[in-house]
């Protein structure tokens, strides 16, 4: 099963901005005390097509977990992974640039955990379609989450990620219904994430504020200045 | 800036950050330039570092199993419907 939410949005700020805001997003919790919960972003692949001038890139992020905690209670800690230090998520986060065609594609999808729950984040940013809206200054987004539970699944024949942990899965899944299990799971995510949404929309805004109060170079001096009173500190 | 995940690349990945992001918001998004030739150098020096960090952390086998996902998935969305 799977199970999808849907929104749109509008920034009041120039596209270009919005997806320069959308690369700062997680640079630091003193720019977006929203992402306070992204322990590192890295940069694994950047390139210009030459023909299009599309801008592809691909980054990393570890972030806490975002699993709810109703859902590390439904499996034992075998699946879930134990202990609070090992409750991190890799994100891969894919994303297109179009600055001539005014549009933004990102995806973003765990790397792990996948064998309990699948979440795969899309949202485009565009230029809007209506004259009125481009002249004062506004990004249109959809944003779509998948929400997608394989849990007792075979995923390349392999039996999600509780393979390991022989035994108990048979009786677990067959008692409750790995069906109901996949949707009980799929439902808490979904409602957990909603709520995540709209705070990662007001760290977008807040670092688009800074962004026009301070401009890029005036962004980039702060975060300069919070690492050396960071090593100072050392 | 963000750290990295591995901290011994955190010093090349923010001059990274850093000259990705001059470029970006002063070349790429005034369309003056389309390719960040600038920043490459410190891009293969930080791809260097974080290589090896990544293939510690067993994140390459995780990376190749999205690719195989998508496959997958491109499979079923693509397949004639029944």
């Amino acid at each position: 099963m799977v199970l999808t939410h849907s929104t749109n949005h509008t920034y009041s700020h120039p596209f270009p901005t919005v997806t320069l805001a959308y690369f700062l997003r997680y640079s630091s919790p003193q720019l977006n005390p929203f992402a306070a919960h992204v322990l590192s972003t890295d940069t694994i692949s950047s390139h210009v097509d030459p023909e299009t001038q599309r801008l592809y890139t691909t980054r990393i992020h570890l972030k806490k977990s975002r699993m709810p905690s109703a859902v590390y209670k439904l499996l034992p800690a075998s699946v879930s992974g134990g202990n609070s230090s090992e409750k991190a998520s890799y994100i891969l986060e894919t994303s297109v640039v179009d600055i001539k065609e005014g549009w933004m594609k990102t995806e973003s999808r765990n790397l792990n955990f996948t064998g309990v729950l699948s979440v795969v984040e899309k949202q485009h940013f565009k230029v809007p379609s209506s004259a009125e809206a481009v002249a004062r200054n506004e990004t249109d987004v959809n944003s779509s989450v998948m929400f997608r539970s394989r849990l007792g699944d075979k995923i390349r024949g392999k039996i999600g990620q509780a393979q390991e942990s022989s035994g108990w899965l048979p009786g677990f899944l067959g008692g409750l219904g790995a069906k109901g299990i996949q949707r009980s799971i799929e439902s808490l995510a979904s409602t957990k994430t909603i709520d995540q949404l709209s705070k990662s929309r007001d760290g977008m805004r807040l670092v688009l504020e800074r962004l026009r109060n301070g401009g890029v170079i005036g962004v980039l001096e702060k975060l300069r200045q919070e690492r050396q009173r960071q090593a100072a500190a050392l | 800036m963000s750290a990295s995940l591995a901290p011994e690349c955190n010093e090349v990945k923010e001059r990274y950050d850093t000259c990705f992001l001059k470029w970006y918001s002063e070349k790429y998004l005034r369309g003056a330039e389309k390719d960040n030739k600038e920043c490459a150098d410190l891009f293969n020096e930080y791809q260097k570092c974080l290589g090896v960090a990544l293939k510690t952390r067993g994140i390459d086998k995780l990376l190749d199993e999205a690719r195989e996902d998508n496959k997958e998935n491109d499979v079923r969305l693509t397949a004639p419907k029944k």
